[in-house]
């Protein structure tokens, strides 16, 4: 008997029109609203650093690719331009041109690549580029901050610190404690004359301890009026390329949520603890700290978008979601508070990316019909 | 109408049923030469008790019942046996059938008709079902009669009747329960005479507002539920109606719970009140892949093809051809395959029902654990099975899955997840790789 000859294959038989490249491509276009305030804050050169890191990353995914002799389509799937563009995202914008190329291609090749490419990566590539550039050049990534929309003003000198909020704080009486640009780096300076004056009080010597408790204080208030929650909310303010603009990146993590990529369990655990260690003990005592501040200044916003939601490097199931965005929450604050660094962003998500595997292997949800079997 | 219930997780996959949910269902003639697969339930095949040159009459038993799991084959046919061979099957590679050269479809009683079942007793209902050689009609094709005689010591209080027909395409349960309701309330009522049980209701997803319709005004209690894929799986459709949960590993009867397809009714109100054994049933035949889609009562034996000639034939590029629905379905790679008493559909799909994706990297975005209903973590289930770590596939829970398909559904990286989840259940199964 004669039949036709129909090809075998496993059900179902039909799927979703969701594709890694579309999810990869929707966090692209999530991404460039950010990109256009960096552009207008920054300048030019932020874009090209952007530029550039794209390129580097696509290029190092591409020859990785064709070294190992894998299919170098996926180094067109849209995960490298992801990752140079949130290398980029994550670098001061006064840093030269040849820093993101060298960290996006560390990214790709180190952190992506040498653990098997996309889906096999347990630390987020990005952020491992960048840790890779603070170890490797710590001067020009805390340095290159710029002062926004200076560039406009034909006095773009990256070199200098001169974020808007210092120079505001130069004019007032005892600044020169302070050195950084960020908010969160001047916030820190405060937290340093407080330590200072607990120190002073120590030795019994109070009124040196006043005094430092005076200035400290005195810049936090300073802080809270120049970096305004406006300022902050459209990004008129120092700091790394991408992490500034907090409604723009708002408005790309909503276009992620309408489009079915963005897991809101991550960043909503994730930014929850921040705020609410930020509460507790952001401020100079217990419980007067300034939540909402912490949450739109530095790189949380961004990092819990786009960095804490990373499919690849954190868990599969809801419960273990919740527990990486509080783990990265405590681990930020506690860097911001008392660590070394003004911002604990990408750091605690790196230490938790590395926790990932254990969290999956240990919190599972409860199989349908479990607790029943026990009775 | 009380509101739609529905169980957690799941997708929405296109329901598609436009093509052949308003084809009234056709009654089809057996074709020339009917091919009776001796195994067409879950469980031993039956043995066969006719050979070649005998003639057998419509309903005439033809493959003796061959254990507890099992059950007898019937005739649809008068005719005379040819033989007895090897043939392609669509829900496994072969099996033997019985080969008949068909003379005419009438007469044939061999079973007494009934017209009142309650004077007859329940085991002499359950021992009907047995000889009339039901099984679920909804896809897994278990023996009826089993599940209606549970251990003395399960207490049975609800009695489920399940018109979801939550797959894409297929309609014949729907068009059953528009056009042949009093069979499967008849039905309805003898499965709850024999099981003893009072509380007995119709579960039907709400994009079918003509069957519930019916099913109301005929008195039946009838369960609106979420349209929702697979909220006919067994466990799911028991979830959303009673809020009990079927243990894992374990059987609805545990909890006190029976469920029937709505054809499996139907086919048990023929038997007890026709006398009617399991010889046909009704079949979609859909898919941009054939000219005129439509429902068939067709009797068992009858090749996919003899359908899809019935259709007007494939249209153009047919990419598969399935039998049963796009998520569950088996891939053929003939036509040349009789229907069995668990054929609910023939899907001949275009290339553009089909999905095209090349299978990628597991990126790890979660979406299976958001939707298996099982509650499993399908990605590191299949993650596992591929590097051949079968305890460990078992540890994440490999053998609860039903390969219900949701999750491969979903995956952006075009995984093949319940392949590797099915293969982990056969080596786990088999003892495969113990402590590996």
């Amino acid at each position: 008997m004669e039949h036709k000859r129909f090809e075998l294959a496993m059900s179902p038989h039909v799927g979703t029109h969701q594709s890694t490249r579309k999810i990869m491509f929707d966090v692209v276009i999530a991404l460039l609203p950010a990109l256009a305030a960096a552009t207008w804050f920054f300048g030019p050169g932020a874009l090209l650093i952007v530029a550039l890191s794209v390129g580097a990353a696509v290029l190092a995914e591409y020859l990785c690719l064709k070294f190992m002799k894998r299919p170098v389509s996926f180094a067109f799937d849209g995960s490298a331009i992801v990752t140079g563009i949130l290398l980029a995202y994550n670098v001061p914008p006064g840093v030269p041109w040849w820093l993101p190329i060298l960290g996006s291609a560390f990214a790709i090749a180190v952190g992506k690549q040498a653990f098997g490419g996309l889906g096999h990566n347990i630390v987020n590539p990005a952020l491992l580029g960048r840790a890779f550039l603070m170890a490797s050049f710590p001067i020009l990534m805390t340095a290159g901050w710029t002062a926004p929309e200076e560039w406009r003003n034909g006095q773009n000198n990256p070199w200098e610190t001169n974020g808007i909020v210092q120079e505001e704080l130069l004019e007032m009486p005892n600044a020169d404690a302070i050195s950084g640009a960020t908010p969160l780096n001047v916030l820190k300076q405060s937290f340093d004359l407080d330590k200072s004056a607990d120190l002073a009080n120590k030795e019994g010597n109070h009124a040196e301890a006043l005094d430092l408790e005076a200035r400290a204080s005195g810049i936090r208030h300073a802080l809270s009026q120049k970096s305004t929650y406006l300022n902050l909310l459209v990004g008129r303010r120092g700091g790394c390329i991408g992490e500034t603009s907090v409604l723009l990146l708002l408005a790309g993590a909503l276009f992620l949520i309408i489009r079915g990529v963005l897991e809101i369990r991550l960043p909503i655990s994730y930014l929850g603890t921040v705020a609410i260690f930020a509460w507790v003990f952001g401020g100079s005592g217990w419980f007067n700290g300034d939540p909402i501040f912490h949450v739109l200044a530095g790189g949380v916003i961004l990092g819990g978008f786009f960095m804490v939601s990373d499919m690849v490097t954190t868990p599969v199931t809801p419960k273990g979601r919740i527990i990486f965005g509080i783990g990265a929450g405590l681990l930020t604050m506690i860097i911001r508070r008392w660590g070394g660094y003004p911002e604990g962003c990408s750091y605690s998500i790196l230490l938790m990316n590395l926790v990932t595997p254990l969290i999956d292997r240990f919190i599972r949800p409860k199989v349908f019909g479990e607790v029943k079997e026990n009775d | 109408m009380t509101r739609a219930r529905t169980f957690r997780g799941g997708t929405h996959p296109p329901g598609n049923k436009g093509l052949s949910s308003g084809k009234s269902i056709r009654k089809i003639p057996a074709p020339d030469i009917v091919r009776i697969p001796l195994c067409q339930h879950l469980g031993a095949p039956s043995k066969p008790v006719v050979s070649k040159g005998d003639t057998v009459i419509r309903g005439q038993e033809i493959g003796a019942q061959n254990g507890f799991i099992s059950l007898p084959t019937h005739s649809p046919v008068n005719g005379t046996v040819t033989g007895i061979e090897d043939f392609p099957m669509p829900h496994r590679r072969s099996g033997s059938v019985v080969v008949i050269e068909t003379e005419s479809e009438e007469g044939g009683q061999i079973f007494e008709k009934w017209d009142d079942f309650h004077d007859h007793s329940p085991a002499e209902i359950i021992e009907r079902v047995k000889q009339a050689g039901i099984s679920g009609m909804g896809g897994a094709c278990f023996p009826t009669y089993v599940k209606l005689s549970p251990p003395p010591d399960k207490k049975i209080d609800t009695l489920l009747i399940n018109g979801v027909e939550c797959e894409p395409y297929l309609t014949a349960d729907e068009r059953l329960m528009l056009e042949r309701p009093d069979d499967i309330i008849l039905g309805m009522e003898i499965l709850a005479y024999t099981l003893g049980v009072q509380r007995c209701v119709i579960g039907i997803e709400i994009n079918k507002p003509d069957a519930i319709d019916v099913m109301e005004k005929k008195g039946v209690t009838v369960l609106p539920l979420k349209v929702k894929y697979p909220q006919g799986a067994e466990k799911q459709l028991i979830d959303a109606a009673t809020g009990r949960e079927v243990p894992a590993g374990g059987l609805p009867l545990d909890i006190g719970v029976v469920v029937q397809n709505v054809a499996t009714a139907a086919a048990v109100a023929n038997a007890v009140r026709d006398g009617e054994p399991s010889i046909r049933r009704i079949i979609t035949v859909t898919g941009q892949g054939v000219s005129s889609p439509c429902n068939y009562d067709a009797c068992v034996g009858t090749l996919f093809a003899d359908l899809i000639e019935e259709s007007g034939g494939y249209t153009g590029d047919v990419e598969r051809l399935i039998s049963g629905g796009p998520m569950m379905g088996i891939a053929l790679y003939t036509d040349g395959v009789p229907v069995t008493k668990g054929t609910s559909g023939v899907l001949a799909l275009s290339p553009q029902e089909v999905r095209d994706i090349a299978e990628g990297p597991c990126i790890r975005c979660g979406k299976c654990v958001d939707v298996c209903p099982l509650k499993l973590v399908p990605s590191m289930i299949a993650t596992a099975a591929e590097n051949r770590r079968w305890q460990m596939a078992k540890e994440y829970g490999a053998l609860n899955c039903m390969a219900c398909g949701t999750c491969s559904y979903v995956c952006p990286a075009g995984r093949y997840l319940v392949h590797y989840i099915k293969n982990a259940q056969d080596a786990i199964r088999s003892g495969q790789g113990e402590g590996v």
